[in-house]
């Protein structure tokens, strides 16, 4: 009895193992892969949905993502691309910048014109990715960065979106009498303090002076630009005690959970602040002007882009994945996961007021002239971003320089190579 | 005669083989990088001595002599406290009092911790909110000594030495500890005899017997600060901030080969320049420590 019972069993894990293998073999049989690479590893539900809809429509791809440090990614992918064995599409920098210029020079990225429907982007998203006349990747975001507040905390101690600059101190100053942080500041990872400078610049100084300084009209030692130093260096005082020591996570955790109230900081938190507490009540307004008479503005920019390369081992599948990239079918999916801000237009949404905000300030409000990603001013060595603002951010904070020696580095280093500066 | 120096070949080639294709070729090929400009793909530009004079006296020059700086720092530092404390107990270890095995492998246990892990979880300890170190402070009432460990220049490098140190010292511990039981128990006995101290006997027999181990040791410390770069990144990222104060030679050519966050330029022969630049600092002294290791043995 036990013996035939024992053959029953083996009967029957054989033919579920059998079946399941099977059914595998069919499915890999029948389905095409596109490996994706990227620096952004929250992408990857887009891409299952993404692969959920194409098989929908019948096409039978599989889509294979791989995400990796930020830190490590361009090298990455320059070397597999030059070695012939990249993957089939990559999310690439935006332009003007060395790295994806380099892949272009080098051949490596494919130009999309006549291959992809770009009707649904603006002009001024796809400039980021064209060079030489040639469109080289479809862009998958937007990103809009501002001051980001804890609504509770704003309506517990009557506080109002601030218009001015003035008026922004002063909530911080009742935020603080109040025992609550008014802003947390992630003071170890330079770039989100370089980010903070940009997104303050495009209100306090505003476009038509980086337009100015662009075109060598004003430079880096102008009082405008001290005085922004200056207002930064100022506001140190409502940041949480040591947060040089602090770093973006730590700062992702304390803003959602109510530690602090303020944060300067990107779109792209809000989703890491509704997984961690989807109680949250979150609030955006642009840095706001120093003079009432003046209008704020939004740092905004292209994220980035899904090329195609010349490594593809699928090209005509990665090409039908591209081309989905670039329908306001891709930016709903990719909207709803990531809550950033999708390029391509006509997509559906989330219904999300701060969403919908943000999103208005991006198409309203966006300054068109900035100095940080983006700008002129990081295509060279030494660069603004790099190698002046993020550790001079850190140096002033530290109380190490003044405003104005921050500013004369600026000045001494961008002249070194910016032609317009060099007077 | 013939015979046996093919033999002598034949069980040299695999040897040869690994050693031309990781180590000549690779050095080769990153001491030619170092002559051109290269992104990483496309054509590479010769730009000949150019990198050597951007690091070296042109715009890089500031970075790369302020991380070789901090590197000097590095060793002079990791040199003091890793021998000084290791050889102190070391000592103690050697009197074979009871439980000393235990104490061993307690110290000698952060050694078997991956240097990632062990930025990340002194990460968390040097936490300036919810840190242990500065909660213990505070709950001794030491408050005042309390800081962002991690985010204040004047410390952070130190800090990190610091970490090295907690992590390391197990190792020369155990170095130190075997150089000492080395020494043949009649120099002990009979120094005792003579009535000599402890103190006397560790600065006229333990110190000069264990010197040759010290001097090893030191051009070890001397190639791994020259070449270090993991706890730097574990705990400050490749910026190695706060504003480059945890700058060293190994940041420095992760930022300029492969880029970071941030990076503007980024040049495979500038980095290679680096390297070639950290060889020449670290080959002589590799030749040194041969030279030691063969009169050793």
């Amino acid at each position: 009895m036990l013996s035939k019972l024992g053959h029953l069993v083996s009967l029957v894990i054989f033919g579920v193992v059998f079946t399941v293998f099977s059914s595998t073999l069919m499915i890999t049989a029948q389905t095409t892969e596109v490996e994706i690479w990227s620096w952004r590893s929250q992408d990857a539900e887009v891409w299952t949905q993404v692969e959920e809809r194409l098989k929908s429509e019948g096409i039978p791809v599989s889509i294979n993502f791989r995400s990796f440090l930020a830190t490590e990614y361009d090298s990455k992918i320059n070397l597999a691309l030059a070695g012939g064995t990249g993957p089939d599409i990559v999310y690439s920098r935006r332009l003007p910048g060395v790295r994806t210029q380099s892949l272009i020079d080098a051949r490596l990225l494919i130009p999309l014109d006549g291959k992809v429907d770009f009707s649904n982007f603006t002009s001024s998203v796809l400039k980021y990715i064209q060079s030489g006349g040639s469109t080289y990747g479809v862009p998958f975001a937007v990103q809009v960065v501002g001051i980001f507040y804890n609504k509770d905390l704003y309506n517990e101690y009557g506080l109002s979106e601030p218009e001015t600059w003035a008026e922004l101190v002063g909530n911080a100053e009742i935020l603080q009498q109040n025992g609550i942080t008014p802003f947390f500041i992630p003071g170890k990872d330079a770039w989100a303090l370089v980010m903070q400078h940009a997104m303050s610049g495009v209100s306090l100084l505003g476009p038509d002076w980086i337009e100015s300084l662009t075109k060598g009209e004003v430079n880096f030692l102008n009082p405008q630009w001290i005085e922004l130093n200056r207002k930064l260096n100022d506001l140190k005082k409502y940041y949480q005690p040591e947060f040089l020591a602090n770093t973006v996570a730590e700062q992702d955790a304390s803003f959602a959970f109510g530690t602090a109230a303020m944060v300067f900081y990107g779109i792209w938190g809000y989703q890491t602040w509704k997984e961690f507490n989807p109680d949250v009540s979150v609030g955006y307004f642009m840095v706001p002007p120093d003079d009432p008479g003046k209008e704020p503005w939004a740092y905004v920019y292209m994220d980035g882009a899904l090329g195609l390369t010349s490594s593809s081992k699928n090209p005509d599948m990665a090409l039908e994945v591209l081309k989905f990239t670039a329908t306001p079918e891709f930016g709903t999916i990719f909207s709803n996961v990531t809550f950033n801000p999708p390029a391509v237009g006509g997509a559906e949404l989330p219904a999300d007021p701060l969403f919908e905000e943000v999103v208005g300030a991006s198409q309203e409000k966006a300054s068109p002239w900035v100095y940080w990603v983006g700008s002129v001013f990081v295509t060279g060595k030494p660069s603004l971003y790099d190698d002046v603002l993020s550790p001079g951010m850190q140096a002033m904070y530290a109380g190490k320089i003044t405003p104005e020696e921050f500013a004369k580095e600026a000045q001494d280093a961008i002249s070194q190579w910016y032609e317009p500066l060099k007077r | 005669m013939k015979i046996k120096f093919l033999y002598i070949f034949l069980f040299m080639v695999p040897g040869i083989l690994l050693y031309t294709m990781f180590v000549a070729y690779s050095f080769g090929y990153s001491l030619s990088l170092s002559f051109f400009s290269w992104p990483g793909v496309g054509p590479k530009i010769f730009v000949g001595f150019q990198n050597y004079k951007d690091a070296l006296v042109g715009i890089y020059s500031t970075e790369f002599f302020r991380a070789l700086s901090h590197n000097v720092y590095f060793f002079a530092l990791v040199t003091l406290l890793e021998l000084g404390l290791g050889f102190l107990l070391a000592l103690a270890l050697a009197t074979q009092l009871r439980g000393y095995h235990v104490f061993q492998t307690i110290v000698f246990m952060p050694n078997i911790i991956s240097l990632v892990m062990v930025g990340f979880i002194w990460g968390m300890l040097l936490n300036p909110q919810i840190g242990l170190i500065n909660e213990f402070l505070r709950s001794v009432r030491l408050g005042g000594l309390a800081r962002g460990w991690l985010g204040d220049s004047d410390i952070v490098l130190t800090v990190i030495i610091l970490v090295n140190v907690w992590r390391n010292v197990g190792f020369y511990i155990l170095i130190l500890l075997a150089a000492i039981l080395n020494i043949p128990p009649e120099f002990f006995e009979a120094a005792y005899i003579d009535g000599a101290t402890n103190l006397k006997i560790t600065w006229h027999i333990v110190l000069p017997l264990v010197k040759p181990t010290f001097q090893t040791l030191t051009i070890l410390l001397f190639i791994w600060s020259f070449n270090v770069f993991d706890l730097v990144y574990a705990l400050e990222g490749v910026q190695a901030g706060p504003f480059r104060s945890t700058d060293v030679l190994g940041t420095l050519f992760y930022r300029t080969a492969f880029g970071g966050l941030g990076s503007a330029r980024l040049d495979l022969g500038l980095g290679a320049t680096v390297a070639s630049l950290i060889f020449v600092i670290v080959f002589p002294v590799s030749i040194l420590y041969v030279y030691f290791v063969e009169r050793k043995s």
